[in-house]
């Protein structure tokens, strides 16, 4: 069952853009849209909207990247491991958990560790792994989202963003634990 | 509340650093100044030990971590070095680091003078009698600033990197964006929106129904369950700039566009492509296994981010922001 669902969604996932262009481009020669010049005046588009969301994704990605490289996240995992115990979470998962909102290949990094320290199967390894699966990058997606339409009050969206993300995370680890608890 | 969290990260950042790097200087965790006992098997035997020769430094696990008081070392440490005689008689080392050597010197390396190697000088050499090998005291540059010197690293790759994703984006943007504005004109669009209106009525009642905001949003949300990541950024933007046709207040996020940043932050995704890929390269039995718990995480995370933008956005000081401006106020964000 889980291996037919599989095999079903990476077919649709690799025919899904071959498909979407000769599905929207063919329908748009039907209905007599002038698909050639409509869709150069569309991708003109691509480049301001690329360009524009660099100063805000610099300003994200340095503070991002000093965080990193500063050491903070360990002195954080020492603070905050004694409350994660108390809910099952493997301290050794807790750097993966700061990190995934923080960096995508940050936390890539540290998933790929813990499976060559813990193994992957390991109880670590699996709840390592979901917790990858279980979030986006939530300061990249907020910097080119609100960048690319120079939004800088961003509001709520930060506040509940990282809900989104602790939510996610104990989503994880609560169904890591019932599935593959120790 | 963005400016205080962009500013925790620096200023955490740059403190955790000093603090680091002090802890590090009274410690004296890289033993700047102290002199490391080894002994090392000449390899290319020199015609004289007056010129310099190559050798491979080896010295026990024990020895090595009792040294820098630390337990990293499991087996015997090889470390290949060459040895500068000069004829002043004031001899110097350079470590050439390689995947083999130790952990904490390939650390200390990022703050030395040179990259992928650590030098250092001879305080004293004692052949032994059978010529092969050599008894060496050596001093190894002193290391100073280690996170000081990483974050400044850090701070000038990362604008570099943001950068080379933006400028990356334009190619997969403009295609993106032209098949989108085809898709539009010939009303494709309003299509997949009627489609799915008792849905998106509900989670975002300020945008019409048929606006094409609508229709862009749903086409991002399908193609990251599908793992298109590719094509997912490019209709993310696409939704962003129709809802921002909608913002009555140009520069502040709009309660549409913060759900809709919820339910991608959720990152709800029929296939973890990636973290299956790393599961597999890690020779895991069962790469798949963690595509339903995944699900069920990336669930709980929309859902709560989903009704936390709901519940967030009736709060007074959020109301507030969206107000059109009567008086200049200091804006926080």
């Amino acid at each position: 069952m889980g291996d037919l669902f599989r095999a079903l969604i990476n077919a649709v996932s690799i025919v899904a853009i071959p498909l979407l262009l000769i599905l929207f481009l063919g329908y748009g020669i039907l209905k007599k849209v002038r698909v050639y010049e409509v869709f150069v005046e569309g991708a003109k588009e691509g480049f301001t909207t690329a360009v524009r969301i660099i100063p805000y994704l610099v300003a994200m990605l340095c503070a991002i990247g000093i965080f990193r490289a500063s050491g903070a996240l360990e002195l954080l995992t020492a603070v905050l491991a004694p409350a994660t115990n108390l809910i099952g979470m493997p301290s050794e998962t807790l750097p993966m958990a700061l990190m995934r909102p923080l960096s995508g290949s940050g936390s890539l990094g540290i998933m790929t560790e813990l499976m060559k320290v813990h193994g992957p199967d390991s109880f670590i390894g699996i709840l390592a792994s979901t917790m990858y699966g279980s979030s986006e990058t939530t300061f990249y997606v907020l910097a080119v989202y609100f960048g690319s339409v120079q939004i800088k009050n961003t509001r709520h969206a930060v506040p509940a963003g990282l809900i989104a993300d602790l939510f996610g995370m104990l989503g994880a680890v609560f169904i890591c634990r019932i599935l593959f608890g120790v | 509340m963005l400016n205080y969290i962009w500013i925790s990260l620096i200023a955490i950042g740059i403190l955790v650093a000093a603090g680091n790097d002090v802890r590090d200087e009274v410690q004296n965790t890289y033993r700047n100044g102290v002199p490391i006992e080894a002994t090392v098997s000449i390899q290319k035997s020199p015609t004289s030990l007056r010129q310099s020769w190559e050798g491979d430094l080896v010295m026990s696990a024990d020895a090595y971590n009792s040294f820098y008081g630390i337990k990293a070392a499991k087996s015997e440490i090889h470390q290949p070095i060459i040895v500068n005689v000069a004829p002043s008689g004031e001899s110097t080392v350079s470590l050439p680091l390689g995947s083999a050597s130790p952990d904490l010197w390939k650390e200390m390396s990022k703050a030395a003078t040179n990259k992928d190697k650590l030098v250092g000088s001879v305080l004293s050499m004692t052949l032994a009698a059978d010529q092969q090998s050599a008894r060496l005291q050596i001093v190894i540059e002193p290391i100073r600033f280690m996170k000081f010197k990483a974050v400044t690293q850090a701070a000038l790759d990362y604008a570099s990197t943001a950068v080379t994703i933006a400028l990356g984006l334009i190619g997969i943007m403009a295609l993106w964006l032209g098949v989108m504005k085809v898709a539009e004109e010939a009303g494709l669009l309003r299509i997949v929106t009627r489609m799915l209106t008792p849905v998106t009525k509900r989670l975002f009642p300020d945008v019409p129904t048929d606006h094409p905001a609508i229709g862009a949003m749903i086409m991002n949300i399908a193609a990251n369950m599908l793992g298109l990541s590719n094509a997912a950024t490019p209709l993310g933007l696409k939704a962003m700039e129709e809802l921002n046709k909608l913002n009555p207040k140009v520069g502040t996020a709009t309660n549409a566009m913060v759900t809709f940043l919820c339910i991608n932050t959720g990152g709800l995704i029929l296939i973890p492509a990636t973290a299956i890929a790393v599961r597999a390269s890690s020779g895991s039995a069962n790469p798949g296994i963690i595509i339903g718990t995944s699900i069920f995480g990336a669930g709980c995370a929309t859902v709560a981010g989903v009704v936390a933008a709901r519940i967030l956005q009736r709060l007074p000081r959020y109301r507030k922001d969206l107000e059109p401006e009567v008086r200049k106020e200091a804006s926080n964000g």
